[in-house]
């Protein structure tokens, strides 16, 4: 019996021959290498959060200062990167070997509006903008970032705040 | 002819048929009866005036119901709704079973704000939002109410500092704090920082 191929049968068997050849070659490449493989900057088996006391000329409201703060702990807790995450004041951190301090230190509020943000979509964002400064026990600056959080179209205000905290995790996991 | 009939000087028969309710129940029973009936009431309604003069609202005024915890507490899920107590030496958060204390002398300063919530917001809003047509959804997020926002600064037990944010109901962050503070917390006088865009006027 003779067998006959129909040229849009052909074409398509050839695209998936190739789709599938394709496909094979990109997870035959290497798989990219593992945060814990990478090489870090800095090591510090604990690390003490300070206390966010923002300029004099920043007015920004008590609630988004504490809750950078303890945001920020919380994702610093999730990394699993320090043995003790310290809260600023603590005694225990006195005594504590290879600790390194967190600064927060607020340059930029602007605070926005959930109703404008959740009827004109482009309007009322929330924004804040930190100096990140990981201090060692010298008192040297061993790292500086600038990190934004921002709340753009849903959510409460203060939900800026969270996405601040999980830049400075990011920050904090690509540097320790 | 009836005596009635002529007096008023109708046709009989339709008075008969008109006053045939009236025929099977006299005036003086149906009296008697609305008589027995509004002492009935009376006497049902006069213990509830009493009782509510007597007897005042079970009502304490330090503790407020349908509190949002946002962050700060430990044990304690972010967004839990529950009753904030002022009592027993310190503020008391309880949502469920769980519940957390923070010991008046160990609070350094507490701060109170107002807010503007969305009554649909979040992704419940953004739901309601895309399934009324022709973008009317938008309607939805005008709809808002006022909030106080209650900030309470502490230390643990070994000097860390923390921080435990309560959304109350309008109007109770204040009092709140002045009860705290009649318990040994501590409280500063603070400059207002800027309110969100929503309270712009």
């Amino acid at each position: 019996m003779r067998l006959r191929l129909y040229p849009p049968l052909l074409s398509v068997c050839s695209l998936t021959a190739f789709v599938l050849w394709m496909a094979t070659g990109l997870y035959a490449q290497p798989a990219p290498t593992s945060p814990l493989q990478k090489p870090r900057e800095f090591s510090a088996s604990s690390i003490l959060v300070e206390r966010i006391v923002p300029p004099e000329d920043l007015l920004m409201p008590e609630d988004t200062r504490i809750s950078i703060y303890e945001n920020v702990i919380s994702e610093l807790i999730k990394t699993k990167i320090f043995k003790h995450v310290y809260r600023s004041g603590d005694r225990q951190a006195d005594t504590a070997p290879d600790l390194i301090t967190l600064r927060l230190t607020p340059e930029v509020f602007k605070p926005g509006s959930q109703k404008e943000r959740e009827v004109i979509t482009i309007a009322g964002a929330t924004s804040i903008q930190v100096r990140l400064e990981f201090i060692a026990r010298d008192g040297k600056v061993s790292l500086e970032k600038v990190v934004n959080g921002k709340v753009r179209f849903y959510g409460e205000n203060l939900r800026a705040t969270y996405d601040l905290a999980k830049k400075v995790g990011k920050v904090v996991e690509k540097s320790f | 002819m009836d005596k009635r009939t002529s007096m008023l000087g109708t046709d009989p028969h339709i008075l008969t048929i008109r006053c045939q309710p009236f025929r099977r129940l006299p005036w003086r029973r149906s009296a008697l009866l609305s008589l027995g009936l509004m002492l009935f009431l009376a006497a049902n309604s006069q213990p509830a005036f009493s009782q509510r003069t007597s007897t005042p609202r079970k009502f304490s005024s330090h503790s407020i119901s349908g509190v949002k915890f946002v962050i700060g507490l430990e044990n304690l899920k972010q967004g839990a709704k529950g009753t904030i107590t002022s009592a027993h030496g310190g503020l008391e958060f309880s949502s469920g079973k769980a519940s957390a204390k923070i010991p008046s002398s160990s609070i350094q300063d507490i701060f109170t704000g107002e807010e503007s919530r969305q009554d649909v917001g979040g992704m419940k809003g953004a739901i309601v939002e895309s399934v009324i047509p022709y973008g009317g959804g938008r309607v939805v997020s005008l709809f808002s109410h006022r909030v106080d926002v209650l900030t309470v600064e502490y230390v643990d037990s070994s000097g860390g500092f923390h921080g435990a944010i309560f959304v109350l109901p309008a109007g109770r962050a204040a009092m709140f704090r002045d009860e705290l503070v009649a318990q040994g917390a501590k409280a500063f006088l603070h400059t207002e920082a800027p309110k969100p865009g929503e309270q712009k006027q």
